[in-house]
């Protein structure tokens, strides 16, 4: 191997990709030449270096644009006008006269055969309405996609916007509900552990929803986040959280606001 | 994506969760230019949305999606030569890392190296871009910029070759500099 065929190995000894043979030449040729040995370091040395620049990263506001305008894309598919029946026909022409000529005939002797046994007011079921009802679908699928996401950024800001869109998400989503719950009692935004109390009146029905927020409040430990949870249970009307909040409203250890304001709660819940 | 190719446009986001960092990395290495980048990454999303009807399965789908991020540079770059004129990209005085501060930086060295490969030329720097960072096989990058696997790794030698030469020029000012030797 001369130095020109050494250089030329460089590149896959950098990113290790040399076969066995080529490698075992290529160590041949640098141990006996002191020039290819030299730069096949130096540069060796670069290329090792260039792994130590440090990694940029994107703004939570790439996220966020991105799944706003994902929304809003698909919000125009499901808006823009489907092709109609006569569209779709026209569509289907053929362009050239003779086989237009050969296709009026055959479509008017089907057309004088239907006419002879159709009988009026039948409808022929509309395909486009099975589109939307798949569309509505896959958009509800992907609002519960990006809410789930997004509760799990770093940044409070997107997970702000994840409980917003928790709250689009059909009441019987369990998996939506069940993230919400984590970021009551996780969160360490209380702003956004405020905001997924909020949404949780959505998910109110579901007796998982009432048994958490009960057992979330002695756990808290800003009253601002408990004093929420108990305005909810009252919103929810929910009577069976009496003996628990008997509990806290007797708990020496939780706030002094906090146990007013559960005692309140018994007295509206009677 | 074939699956977004099927109307599933809600897979989309998968997509982007697993590859919009490694996207940014590349636009912000060629352009130096955080916003500009995180706009290209969001042109890139979109138009494989658009054009998700002309992928191909059977294609490797970091090499598409590749295509799709050179193109969207390609038409961002011509649209801000038209806009702007006479701006060196790369002036240092506008280089945060070539403040007073940073020089005293313990991992100077790797500042350098970082304003080194801004200044390789365009081809040169994506090249090493793609092939260190990207992690880009050499035959994908053959693929990517149409020539023969061969021609990607003399080129990539070539760009370490002259990559090389201006980080020691920029290493040399920068300890001149430092000595006081540099007469400003």
């Amino acid at each position: 191997m001369n130095c020109e065929e050494s250089k030329m190995l460089l590149a896959d000894y950098w990113a290790q990709t040399l076969s066995e043979t080529k490698e075992l030449e290529f160590d041949a040729h640098i141990a006996s030449c002191e020039a290819c040995r030299a730069e096949t370091e130096r540069l060796g040395a670069l290329w090792t270096s260039l792994a130590k620049i440090p990694v940029e990263e994107p703004s939570p506001a790439l996220r966020s644009r991105f799944y706003d305008t994902l929304a809003a894309y698909r919000h125009g598919l499901e808006s823009a006008p489907k092709p109609s029946w006569k569209d779709r026909i026209l569509a289907l022409w053929p362009k050239q006269p003779a086989f237009q000529m050969g296709l009026s005939f055959a479509l008017l002797a089907i057309g004088v055969g239907i006419g002879y046994t159709a009988k009026p007011g039948v409808k022929t079921l509309e395909p486009e309405n099975q589109e939307v009802a798949a569309l509505r679908g896959e958009v509800t699928n992907m609002r519960q996609m990006v809410a789930l996401s997004l509760l799990q950024q770093q940044s409070a800001s997107e997970r702000l916007r994840g409980v917003s869109y928790a709250v689009q998400v059909p009441s019987s989503d369990t998996e939506v509900l069940s993230a919400l719950l984590k970021t009551v009692n996780q969160d360490p935004s209380v702003n956004v552990r405020l905001q997924a109390i909020d949404a949780l009146h959505q998910f109110g029905a579901s007796p998982v929803t009432r048994t958490a927020v009960v057992q979330s409040i002695p756990k808290q430990d800003t009253p601002l986040v408990q004093i929420a949870l108990i305005d909810l249970l009252v919103d929810l009307k929910d009577r069976d959280s009496a003996p628990e909040l008997s509990k806290v409203a007797s708990d020496d250890k939780i706030d002094a606001a906090v146990r007013q304001h559960a005692q309140w709660a018994l007295g509206k819940l009677q | 994506m074939a699956q977004v190719g099927s109307g599933d446009v809600a897979k989309m986001a998968v997509l982007f969760e697993r590859h919009n960092r490694s996207l940014f990395r590349y636009f912000v290495s060629l352009n130096r230019n955080r916003e500009l980048s995180e706009d290209l990454v969001q042109d890139v999303f979109f138009r494989m949305l658009r054009y998700r009807a002309s992928y191909d399965p059977n294609q490797n789908f970091t090499a598409w999606m590749y295509q799709i991020a050179r193109n969207a540079n390609i038409d961002q770059a011509q649209k801000r030569r038209a806009e702007v004129v006479g701006i060196d990209e790369f002036d240092d005085r506008r280089d945060p890392s070539a403040g007073p501060a940073e020089v005293a930086e313990k991992n100077q060295d790797v500042t350098i190296l970082k304003r080194a490969l801004d200044r390789l030329p365009a081809d040169k720097k994506e090249l090493l871009v793609l092939a260190r960072f990207q992690d880009l096989k050499y035959e994908e990058i053959a693929g990517l910029l149409g020539c023969e696997v061969g021609t990607v790794k003399v080129r990539v030698f070539r760009a370490m070759r002259a990559l090389e030469e201006i980080y020691h020029t920029l290493l040399k000012d920068a300890r001149a500099g430092r000595d006081g030797t540099n007469g400003v």
